[in-house]
C-alpha cells in the first residue's frame, strides 16, 4: 500500500502531465480538421446516400454540394491535399479520426464507396460545387463488373473531375506479429517520400505541418526495419528533396537503433530527419541557393515548424535537431545535440552521393567522412555509421571477383557481413538489375568498389 | 457501469474491479480539483486494485471492445455513454487488447492513467494521439495491441483496363534549389572503411544525452537559439510563430510549476533579444491564462505573491488581472490581484483609468492610490475619475490626490464639492482649496458659508481656515466684517452670521501677525461656545500650533 506522500507526489504529478498536455493541445491544426473533416464526411457519405434516389441535377443536392465544396476549400487550404479514408466505421482525414458516432452521413460512406472498390479519395485541389455533383453523378452510376475503381477513377477523368484519386478498400493494420510481417515495404517508403513532398509543399504554400502522417510512416519504417532493402532500392523514387530526406531518415534510423536510443526518441529523430530540409520551402528563391540556402534553411524549418503548434518533447527534440543539423561537431557555440549530430551525419553521406553521383561510389562517400569523424562528425557516432551501412552501403556499384557486377542494395546487417551486403547483379556501367537479389555473405566475394 | 451479471471467475471480478477503479481515477480530474482528496482517494483505489488483480491472477489480458471490455471472455466492464465509457475512448482510440504484466510497476500504473486521464479532459494533441503516448511509454509491465492506422485490404489488385487511366492532377509541387545542402564541406580523401566495434560505456552518454535533459531545458535553449536566429534571418520583434512559441514555453513551464525556468526564460528573452524585446514580448505574452495559472499556484488565503513569483508579474496580462478584479474576488484574491495590477503601474495607468470607475469602492480606491503613488503626474486624473463618483469614500479619495497632485491643479470641480451633500467631502474640499488654491476661490468658500443652509461648526472652522491659507489678505477683510457682524434688531445674529463669525475666527488664527487683540476682546463679550472657541484659537496660536502657521 502505498504511503500518504506517495500518492500526493502522484496526484501532483498527474495534475502537472494534463497542464502540460492542455499546453501542448493543439487546437488550431486537429480541431478545425476535426470539424471539417467530420463535415466533409458526412456532407459526402449523404450525398452519396441521396444519389441513389435523386438524379445529380435535382436541386436537392444544391445546398449539400455548396456546403461540401466550401469544408473542402477550407481543408485543402488547412492540409494541402486532403486524404479522406474510410475503414471500417471510421473516416479519418489525413490519419486524423474524424468520425463522429452520431452523425449517420460518414458510415454510410464506407459503404457507398466500397461499392466501387473505393476505400478512400484523394482530393488534390479544391472542386467547385459543379464538379463535386459530377463526382457525385460517378459515383451513382452502377459500379463496373471489372476493375471497378479503376472504372470509375477513368469516368471521374471524363466527367472533368480530374483532381480527384481514388484509393483501394482499407482495413484497420494491428501491431500484431502477423500484421508486422506483411507490411509492404515499397509502399511504406513511397507513402514516407510523398509525406515529405507534401510536407514541402504545404509549408511553402504557408500551411502547417501535419506531423502525424509523418510520425506513422517513421512508425512504419522502424517496424519494417530500416535495413530492409526494399526500402533502400525503392527510396530514391519521387522528387529529389523528398527522396533525400526519406534516405536521411533511413540512416539516421539505422545510426539511432545501432546506438540503442529509447523507441520513442527513435520516433523523433526519423520525424526530424524527414523534415530536416523544409526550411527550403520558406526561403526567398534568391536566398536558397549556395551557401546562404545552406546557413539559412535550418532556421527558416525550424521557424516553419513553430506553425505547428503545441508544446511536447517531440515537437522540441524535432526543432533542436532541425535547427542543429549542418552544425559541426566542434562548434564554437555550443556542440550540437545528439539527433542534430545524427542528422548531419546521414545528411552529409546522403548529400555526397547525390551531388557526386557517377563520380564516386558511396563506399567512398562514407570513407571521406570517416576521415573527418572528430572535427566535423562526432567520432562515436561516425563509427556507427560506418558500421550500419557498411564496406559497401546501398547504392554501391561492385565490381565482383568472378568478374561480374553488382549494385549492393542493404545496409550491413551484422558485423559478419560488414563486407558483404545484398545486391543485384547488373550491367558495368550499373543498370539493368538483376531480378533476384544475391547474398555476398553466402556466395560471391567483392573485388573492388566503382563509382557510378 | 459494469456488466449487469457480473463476472464469474476471480480474475475476471478483479479485473473488473481494477477497471472500474481505472475509469473513476482518469475521469476525477475533470470532476474534481487536481488537489481533492477524493482524486487522492480514487489514486489509491487504482493502485490497490491494480496491485492486487496481478498479484493474485497474474499476467490479466484485456479485450478492448467499443463499450465493453473482456477478459477470459467475460464481460468485466460496460458502460455505453460515450462521454464516460472507458472502452469506448480505449477502442476509438485505437487500443484493440491492454494486458497488465505481474511486474507492472506503480509508476506505470500512473502513467497509463496520465495517458487516458488526459484523453478524459479533452485535450486534443495531434501528434501525440493516445497510441503514440502509450507507445512512447515503453512500459514494462503493460503491453498493448493497437490499430497502427490502416492498410490497404485488397487481397488482389484490381486487373489493368485497356485502355489506362489518365493520370490524377496534382498541384505543381515545389522545390528546392538544385543544389540544396551545398556546398559541402571540403572532405579528405577516402579512408578505408572498417567495422569497429563500439563499446557500450562508449554509447550509454549518447543515449543519455539524447533522451535525456529536461523539456524545460530544451525548451529554454531553443527560445534562445531562435531569438538568435531571428535576429539573424530578420524576423520581425513581433513574429506570430515565434511569438506563439514563446507562449506555448511559457504554458508548458507554468504548468510544471516550474518557476525557475520561467524566469529563466524571461531573463534570456532580455539577454538575447535587449530589453526591448523582453517587454514587448512579455506584454504580448501576458494573457489570462498566465494570471489563472500563476493564481493556481498561490494558495488561495494567500494575500501576497510568493517572492519567486513576482518577477513574473511582467507575464501577466492586466486586462486579465482587472476582469478577475472585477468579479467580486475574495478578500484575499482581491489584495493579491491588486497587487498584480500594481506592478503593472505606471507603465499600464491608461488601461487601469479607464475601468476605474467600473469597480467596486474599495477596488478603485486601491487603485487609484496604486496610480497616484507611482505615477503623480496622472494624479489629477483619478482625482477626476473619483470626485465624479456617488461614494462618499472615492470623492474623499480624489480630493486627497489633487491636494498631493504635482503641479497646478483644477479647482472648479473642488468648489462643486463644497455644495457636496456630505460634510466630510465639504471639508475636504474646503482644506483642499485652501492648500492648492488662490484669490480665484474667495468668492466660492464665502458663497458656500452664505449659502442660507445650517453651516456645522467644523465646516464654518474649515472654510475659514481655507480663506486665510489661499488669500490671506483678501481674508483679512473678510473676517473683520465677519467677527463683529451687525446682529438684527430683537433677534440677534443670523444662523449665516454666526456661522460666518465662527469660520472668521478660525481663520485668524492663520493670518500673519497676532489675532490676539481681536480674538481676546471677541472672547470677552461671548460666552458659551463662540468663547471657547476663541479661547482655544488663541490658545493654538500661542502655541504656534497651527498648521498653516509652521
Amino acid at each position: 500500500m502505498l504511503v500518504a506522500n506517495e500518492l500526493a507526489r502522484a496526484q501532483e504529478h498527474l495534475n502537472r502531465a494534463i497542464g502540460r498536455a492542455r499546453a501542448g493541445e493543439d487546437r488550431e491544426l486537429a480541431q478545425k480538421v476535426r470539424e471539417k473533416g467530420e463535415t466533409l464526411a458526412h456532407l459526402l457519405g449523404g450525398l452519396l446516400k441521396m444519389s441513389r434516389v435523386h438524379a445529380a441535377d435535382n436541386r436537392a443536392f444544391d445546398v449539400p454540394l455548396g456546403q461540401l465544396a466550401s469544408a473542402l476549400e477550407e481543408l485543402v487550404r488547412l492540409l494541402g491535399p486532403v486524404h479522406l479514408v474510410a475503414v471500417e466505421d471510421q473516416v479519418y482525414v489525413n490519419d486524423v479520426r474524424v468520425r463522429s458516432e452520431s452523425r449517420a452521413g460518414e458510415s454510410d460512406l464506407g459503404v457507398e464507396l466500397g461499392k466501387h472498390n473505393v476505400g478512400g479519395l484523394s482530393f488534390h485541389a479544391p472542386l467547385a460545387a459543379p464538379t463535386l455533383r459530377a463526382l457525385v453523378a460517378a459515383f451513382a452510376e452502377k459500379p463496373a463488373g471489372v476493375a471497378p475503381r479503376q472504372s470509375l477513377q477513368k469516368k471521374l477523368a471524363e466527367g472533368g473531375v480530374r483532381s480527384v484519386e481514388l484509393a483501394p478498400r482499407f482495413r484497420f493494420r494491428t501491431e500484431e506479429r502477423e500484421e508486422l510481417l506483411n507490411r509492404d515495404p515499397v509502399d511504406a517508403i513511397r507513402r514516407a517520400v510523398m509525406l515529405v513532398a507534401e510536407s514541402f509543399d504545404n509549408l511553402g504554400a504557408g500551411r502547417t505541418l501535419s506531423a502525424l502522417p509523418l510520425r506513422h510512416a517513421v512508425v512504419e519504417m522502424l517496424e519494417i526495419g530500416p535495413w530492409a532493402p526494399e526500402l533502400w532500392e525503392t527510396v530514391g523514387e519521387g522528387m529529389p528533396h523528398a527522396a533525400h530526406a526519406a534516405a536521411v531518415a533511413l540512416i539516421s534510423l539505422l545510426v539511432g537503433r545501432a546506438v540503442g536510443l529509447r523507441a520513442s526518441v527513435l520516433q523523433d529523430l526519423g520525424l526530424a530527419a524527414l523534415c530536416h530540409d523544409l526550411g527550403y520551402a520558406g526561403l526567398p528563391r534568391e536566398m536558397s541557393s549556395g551557401p546562404e540556402g545552406l546557413a539559412r534553411h535550418p532556421a527558416e524549418g525550424a521557424h516553419l515548424m513553430l506553425r505547428q503548434h503545441g508544446y511536447n518533447e517531440a515537437k522540441l527534440r524535432r526543432l533542436r535537431a532541425v535547427l542543429d543539423h549542418h552544425r559541426d561537431h566542434v562548434e564554437p557555440r555550443s556542440r550540437p545535440s545528439i539527433l542534430g549530430q545524427i542528422l548531419r551525419l546521414a545528411d552529409d553521406y546522403t548529400t555526397l552521393c547525390r551531388v557526386h553521383a557517377g563520380r564516386i561510389s558511396p563506399a567512398d562517400a562514407l570513407g571521406a567522412m570517416a576521415q573527418a569523424a572528430g572535427r566535423l562528425y562526432h567520432p562515436i557516432l561516425c563509427q556507427v555509421m560506418v558500421n550500419v551501412l557498411g564496406r559497401y552501403p546501398p547504392g554501391t556499384l561492385l565490381e565482383l571477383e568472378d568478374g561480374r557486377y553488382a549494385r549492393s542494395v542493404s545496409p550491413a546487417r551484422a558485423k559478419e557481413s560488414f563486407a558483404a551486403p545484398l545486391a543485384r547483379l547488373c550491367d558495368p556501367s550499373g543498370r539493368a538489375l538483376s531480378a533476384e537479389r544475391i547474398d555476398l555473405a553466402v556466395s560471391g566475394a567483392v573485388r573492388r568498389a566503382l563509382p557510378g | 457501469m459494469n456488466a449487469e451479471r457480473g463476472p464469474r471467475s476471480p480474475a475476471a471480478q478483479a479485473a473488473a474491479a481494477l477497471l472500474l477503479a481505472l475509469s473513476r481515477a482518469a475521469r476525477s480530474f475533470i470532476l474534481y480539483e487536481p488537489g481533492n482528496a477524493i482524486v487522492r482517494q480514487f489514486l489509491e483505489d487504482y493502485q490497490a486494485k491494480a496491485r492486487g488483480a496481478v498479484d493474485e491472477h497474474g499476467e490479466l489480458n484485456i479485450e478492448v471492445r467499443p463499450f465493453e471490455m473482456l477478459v477470459q471472455g467475460e464481460v468485466v466492464y460496460r458502460d455505453q455513454d460515450r462521454e464516460k465509457s472507458l472502452a469506448f475512448k480505449l477502442f476509438r482510440d485505437g487500443v484493440r487488447r491492454l494486458s497488465l504484466l505481474r511486474l507492472v510497476t506503480f509508476e506505470e500504473l500512473l502513467k497509463l492513467l496520465e495517458i487516458l486521464a488526459v484523453r478524459y479532459a479533452g485535450v486534443r494533441q495531434q501528434e501525440e494521439d493516445t497510441l503514440t503516448l502509450l507507445r512512447k511509454a515503453e512500459f514494462g509491465g503493460i503491453t498493448i495491441v493497437g490499430v497502427e492506422g490502416f492498410a490497404p485490404a485488397e487481397e488482389s489488385p484490381e486487373p489493368a483496363l485497356d485502355a489506362p487511366v489518365e493520370n490524377v492532377e496534382r498541384a505543381r509541387h515545389l522545390q528546392p534549389p538544385a543544389g540544396f545542402d551545398t556546398p559541402l564541406p571540403k572532405l579528405s580523401s577516402p579512408g578505408p572503411l572498417h567495422y569497429r566495434e563500439v563499446a557500450q560505456e562508449l554509447l550509454l552518454p549518447i543515449r543519455a544525452e539524447a533522451g535525456g535533459g529536461t523539456m524545460a531545458e530544451l525548451a529554454v535553449s531553443l527560445v534562445r537559439d531562435l531569438i538568435q536566429e531571428g535576429a539573424r534571418a530578420g524576423w520581425p520583434t513581433n513574429d506570430p510563430e515565434l511569438l506563439g512559441f514563446l507562449a506555448e514555453v511559457r504554458d508548458g513551464l507554468l504548468a510544471e510549476r516550474d518557476l525557475a525556468s520561467l524566469r529563466r526564460l524571461i531573463d534570456l528573452l532580455g539577454e538575447v533579444g535587449g530589453a526591448e524585446m523582453r517587454q514587448e514580448t512579455l506584454r504580448s505574452l501576458g494573457d489570462a491564462h498566465t494570471l489563472d495559472l500563476i493564481l493556481e499556484s498561490v494558495r488561495e488565503d494567500a494575500a501576497r505573491l510568493p517572492p519567486d513569483l513576482v518577477p513574473l508579474l511582467p507575464l501577466v496580462g492586466i486586462d486579465a488581472a482587472l476582469e478577475r478584479l472585477g468579479a467580486n474576488p475574495s478578500e484575499a484574491r482581491r489584495r493579491l490581484l491588486t497587487q498584480v495590477v500594481l506592478a503593472r503601474l505606471p507603465r499600464e495607468a491608461d488601461v487601469v483609468l479607464t475601468r476605474l470607475p467600473a469597480f467596486d469602492p474599495r477596488i478603485a480606491r486601491d487603485l487609484g492610490r496604486g496610480i497616484v503613488g507611482r505615477a503623480p503626474e496622472r494624479a489629477v486624473e483619478v482625482a477626476r475619475q473619483f470626485l465624479a463618483q456617488s461614494d462618499e469614500e472615492l470623492r474623499l479619495e480624489g480630493l486627497a490626490a489633487l491636494e498631493s497632485a504635482p503641479g497646478e491643479i483644477p479647482l472648479r470641480p473642488v468648489r462643486e464639492l463644497l455644495g457636496d451633500a456630505s460634510e466630510s467631502v465639504r471639508v475636504r474640499a474646503a482644506e483642499v482649496l485652501g492648500c492648492r488654491g488662490d484669490e480665484s476661490v474667495i468668492d466660492a468658500l464665502k458663497a458656500a458659508l452664505q449659502g442660507g443652509r445650517a453651516i456645522p461648526p467644523r465646516e464654518a472652522e474649515a472654510i475659514g481656515q481655507a480663506l486665510a491659507r489661499a488669500a490671506p489678505i483678501a481674508a483679512s477683510r473678510v473676517f473683520a466684517d465677519w467677527i463683529a457682524p451687525r446682529a438684527r434688531f430683537l433677534r440677534g445674529l443670523s444662523a449665516e452670521q454666526r456661522a460666518c463669525q465662527w469660520a472668521a475666527v478660525a481663520g485668524m488664527g492663520l493670518l500673519p501677525g497676532s489675532p490676539e487683540q481681536v480674538l481676546g476682546a471677541l472672547a470677552e463679550r461671548s460666552e458659551g461656545e463662540l468663547r471657547r472657541h476663541c479661547l482655544a484659537t488663541l490658545a493654538r496660536w500661542r502655541k504656534g500650533t497651527d498648521a498653516g502657521r509652521e
